[in-house]
């Protein structure tokens, strides 16, 4: 922190002002993709020795019964297996880094092309999940703090708390039961028709809100309790003592220093996000990542299994990094390194 | 989290567990997640001996009625009287969530504290350890490891454990960290006592209250995805009940009936409930505590 | 009353605790007048910040004004509502806090913060932001424009109380409240914002409440003084009649502490016995007296403030050494 005796001009001081800014900016970024490249890596390497440390013979793991002498040579010959065990690591890196997940084992297709038809699906769910979660859970939060211990507040408080916990599937099997099995508001099944964005739409509420409930109750704990340390903060009151009106203090003083830790949550939540969609797609019967995971493991397609964890994985760790990133925009004291 | 010294007891807690039932009772919600926990957890010891009927003994004549005064929750597709299996699967549920959790606790407070209180080096390596087991989304994780050694009580349980093993490595570890900055660490130190004196004797005991409070609020998610992966077939094999195939029976017969659905997913909200109120209330009573009481 | 730009009368203030009401304040009565500077001197728990944030309207949720008015410039703040007070906080009424850490906003830059209070102004974008670039260089912020771009946390403790002394006077105040602004600098800080401050004083003729603990800038900043504890005014005056002649006698063992007036050299500073009584529990009578080095049996009961000089009065029993009958 500079002290007192920088009073003393530096020249250079007014127009490397911006540039450090930015360096820092981009320094830290680049940084937190190194770091994540690296979890991906660890991460890859784990999931592959475990398909090796599986007591048995790998190919006959992986393919199943289902294995016919062809499969198996190719098979054997793509993992290298008569190769050392660093370079069947080495191998398995280039090929997924060039976009080789391996084929199918009934149809011959390539895993990549199977598994990233799937995705937009689900990432789909997930995205308006997510914005329901926190457009509701900011609002309620940031109401429960302003109306710290009114009625309303105590009401939000335990409906959070009880809420939060549900597993995401049994609110998917009961919001089907009743609102689309009995009450039949919504549809049962599927995603709706391609094409149609209105269907497809509609489609999505009764699973994003499914998901996205138990989030809300985590949201706006998060965030009342965020807004009311805040609020109590020493600059709160300056900006209180200098007249400025309320809703200045609430939304544009306050608010946006306690959604901060919003950002990183939903950034780290996408894990559970992605866990509580592959319920909700089998439950409303979405076509996506969960759903061909599924599949595939009940036909023994393993290939496309290991692929979509593989994928899953992928998109949990972008999306930490994401925001991660996210953060040090909103917050400049973070870019500064220790 | 900062601590004084003042406030840490650098002995064994006293019967600290007379002083957190009070609390509790005081706690309206917190008394209520006590008294599900307590039915929940005595359900499930005494299970074999409460059931109605046999779970698994199948009734193809009784099948698929409604609730009634013989069976309170109505029978299934194949006449089991699903009130049973309801209480078996609690048994169950504990079955997997117990040695779970334990085993999550003991890997994380070891590895947690080795990392707060071990060398830079050593702790580098095992948070970057956390980072990558928890950059796997935790259900297609266990998928995974479930497509390749095939469904069971015993894969669920290790799949979950290790999972969770870096939730509760990092509070340890947190924890830790900020202990060993403390004064009287430092005293202890300066008096000779050896690393493993200091790990058990003053760091431990501080370390329990936030682990009890963590493991009660992911109880509920164990149980959840221990049901979760039973539903989608993947969990425990049949006939042995699970909450999570009620559930899945009940969806296959979504249109015929809905008291499996009703059935299999109360007792999930109710653990929820409760272990989520008690652990807010065991979290009330340990943070305090923590950080001497009257801030904030 | 003429020239008297804050008046504040019986003014008694309490916390609910769960223990009980914790009376911070008790019949507090001072005044501020016209282009004075006023000091308020006491320890920690005298009520000093809970008398400036009764004066402010942002006292904690738990706070009760039981009795009393602030009249400022005739009117009672205390009946004002919220759209009142917002009229007159940053306008007619300026504060500078005590902590500078903890003053601004971490994530809006100072720029920004300093154009916001300036939202009643009808002036132009870029005429505020010169506005505050003009303030700061006042200051003494050197490259106040670009700074203007900076974060709080990218200046240090002595530099962000100066920004916060820029803001309270971008407005021109009548009544600039400062709470202990130089306690969180050192003594070459201090001495600059102290000749700042009466400069200012000159300048835009507003009339400062300044608080401190350090008697020495009180006695060369302030023209009156008032002594608190404990939540009561015990003394009040022309400054120089309360520090040359002290009448009560924790006034008089506050000069005897302070390290300025220490002649010779020792190691062992002098200290008042005692700690502050239990605000929630008060003991009646005199609330000074258990530590009082001058007690009788009369100072259980309260004293009266008794006129010393002209120009300064103490609430003791004792007046020049002698009972008071």
């Amino acid at each position: 922190m500079p002290k007192d005796s920088d009073l003393v001009r530096c020249p250079s001081f007014n127009q490397s002002l911006t540039l450090r800014n930015a360096t820092r900016m981009i320094s830290y970024i680049i940084k937190r993709l190194g770091l994540a490249a690296l979890i991906t890596v660890l991460a890859v390497s784990l999931l592959f020795l475990i398909i090796h440390l599986i007591p048995g013979d790998p190919v006959s793991t992986m393919l199943g019964p289902r294995a016919t002498p062809e499969l198996r040579a190719a098979l054997e010959a793509r993992m290298g297996l008569d190769k050392p065990l660093p370079i069947q690591i080495l191998m398995f890196f280039s090929n997924m880094l060039q976009g080789d997940l391996g084929t199918d084992v009934f149809s011959g297709r390539a895993v990549t092309d199977i598994v990233f038809g799937q995705v937009p699906y689900t990432l789909v769910l997930i995205l308006v999940s997510i914005f329901w979660a926190a457009t509701l859970g900011i609002a309620l939060g940031c109401y429960s703090a302003v109306n710290r211990n009114s009625l309303g507040d105590r009401l939000a408080g335990i409906l959070s708390v009880s809420v939060i916990a549900v597993p995401a599937f049994v609110v998917s099997l009961y919001s089907l039961l009743i609102f689309a099995v009995y009450l039949k508001w919504f549809p049962a099944i599927g995603a709706g028709e391609p094409g149609d964005w209105g269907d497809q739409l509609w489609h999505l509420v009764l699973p994003s809100l499914a998901i996205g409930l138990s989030w809300v109750g985590y949201i706006s704990r998060l965030v009342r309790a965020s807004m009311l340390e805040i609020l109590g903060e020493g600059h709160v009151r300056t900006a209180r003592a200098f007249g400025l009106p309320e809703s200045w203090v609430t939304y544009k003083y306050a608010l946006r220093l306690a959604i901060l830790p919003t950002v990183t949550v939903i950034g780290v939540g996408m894990g559970f996000l992605l866990s509580a969609a592959v319920f909700t797609e089998i439950v409303f019967s979405r076509p996506g990542l969960g759903k061909l995971v599924i599949d595939s493991i009940t036909t023994r397609n393993y290939p496309v299994v290991m692929g979509s964890v593989l994928f899953s994985t992928l998109i949990f760790v972008a999306s930490t990094t994401l925001a991660d990133i996210i953060n040090a925009i909103l917050d400049p004291r973070t870019r500064t390194t220790k | 989290m900062a601590t004084s010294a003042k406030t840490i007891k650098p002995t064994k807690a006293r019967s600290e567990l007379g002083d957190i039932l009070h609390h509790l009772v005081r706690d309206p919600l917190g008394l209520v997640g006590l008294i599900i926990v307590s039915i929940i957890i005595l359900s499930a010891v005494f299970a074999p001996w409460i059931v109605p009927y046999d779970p698994i003994a199948l009734n193809i004549p009784d099948r698929m009625q409604g609730p009634s005064l013989a069976h309170l929750a109505g029978t299934d597709q194949l006449g089991r009287d699903t009130f049973s299996r309801v209480i078996m699967g609690g048994r169950v549920a504990l079955q997997v969530a117990l040695p779970t959790i334990g085993g999550a606790i003991f890997f994380g407070l070891v590895l947690g504290m080795i990392a707060g209180y071990g060398p830079k080096w050593l702790d580098n390596i095992i948070v970057l350890l956390f980072d990558t087991v928890r950059s796997f989304p935790t259900v297609m994780f266990a998928l995974a490891v479930v497509a390749l050694v095939g469904p069971s009580l015993n894969t669920v349980i290790f799949v979950i454990m290790v999972t969770s093993i870096p939730t509760y490595g990092r509070v340890v570890r947190t924890l830790t960290q900020s202990l060993r900055n403390s004064e009287f660490i430092d005293a202890e130190r300066s008096l000779g006592a050896s690393v493993f004196r200091i790990m058990t004797v003053h760091i431990l005991p501080n370390v329990l209250g936030p682990l009890a409070v963590l493991a009660a609020m992911d109880i509920p998610t164990v149980v959840g995805l221990e049901a979760g992966l039973s539903f989608l077939g993947m969990g425990v094999k049949p006939p042995t009940p699970s909450w999570g195939s009620l559930l899945n029976d009940g969806y296959n017969l979504i249109r015929n009936t809905p008291w499996l659905i009703i059935a299999g997913g109360i007792p999930l909200i109710l653990t929820t409930l409760g272990f989520t109120f008690l652990g807010e209330a065991l979290r009330d009573v340990v943070d305090p505590k923590l950080r001497g009481r009257g801030s904030k | 009353m003429a020239g008297v730009i804050l008046d504040v009368r019986n003014l008694s203030v309490s916390y609910d605790t769960p223990r009980g009401p914790l009376k911070a304040l008790r019949n507090i009565s001072m005044q501020v007048p016209e282009k004075k500077i006023v000091g308020i001197v006491g320890e920690s728990g005298c009520g000093k910040s809970t008398l400036i944030l009764a004066i402010i309207q942002l006292m904690a949720p738990n706070a009760n004004v039981t009795s009393g008015e602030v009249l400022f410039k005739d009117n009672d703040l205390l009946n004002h509502d919220l759209k009142q007070m917002q009229a007159l906080l940053g306008v007619e009424i300026s504060m500078v806090f005590q902590d500078p850490m903890q003053t601004h906003n971490p994530v809006l830059t100072v720029g920004r913060q300093m154009i916001d209070i300036q939202y009643r102004d009808k002036l132009s974008y870029s005429e505020k932001r010169q506005r505050a670039a003009d303030m700061l260089a006042l200051v003494g912020i050197p490259d106040a424009e670009a700074r203007l771009n900076q974060y709080p946390f990218e200046f240090s403790g002595g530099m962000r109380q100066r920004i916060a002394i820029a803001m309270a006077l971008m407005a021109k105040p009548s009544l600039l409240i400062a709470d202990e602004p130089t306690t969180a600098l050192d003594a070459t800080l201090e001495v600059q914002i102290i000749k700042r401050l009466r400069e200012l004083r000159d300048e835009i003729d507003c009339s400062i409440l300044f608080i401190s603990h350090h008697l020495g800038v009180i006695a060369e900043l302030c023209d009156e003084v008032v002594v608190m504890y404990a939540g009561e005014v015990v003394e009040a005056g022309n400054v120089r009649d309360v520090f040359h002649a002290p009448s009560h006698p924790y006034t008089k063992a506050l000069l005897e502490c302070d390290p300025g007036h220490i002649k010779e050299k020792t190691r062992n500073l002098p200290t008042i016995p005692g700690e502050i009584p239990d605000l929630v529990e008060l003991p009646e009578g005199c609330v000074f007296a258990e530590r009082c080095s001058k007690i009788h049996d009369a100072c259980s009961a309260r004293p009266e403030f008794q006129v010393v000089t002209e120009s300064h009065a103490a609430a003791c029993h004792l007046n020049n050494g002698e009972l008071v009958k």
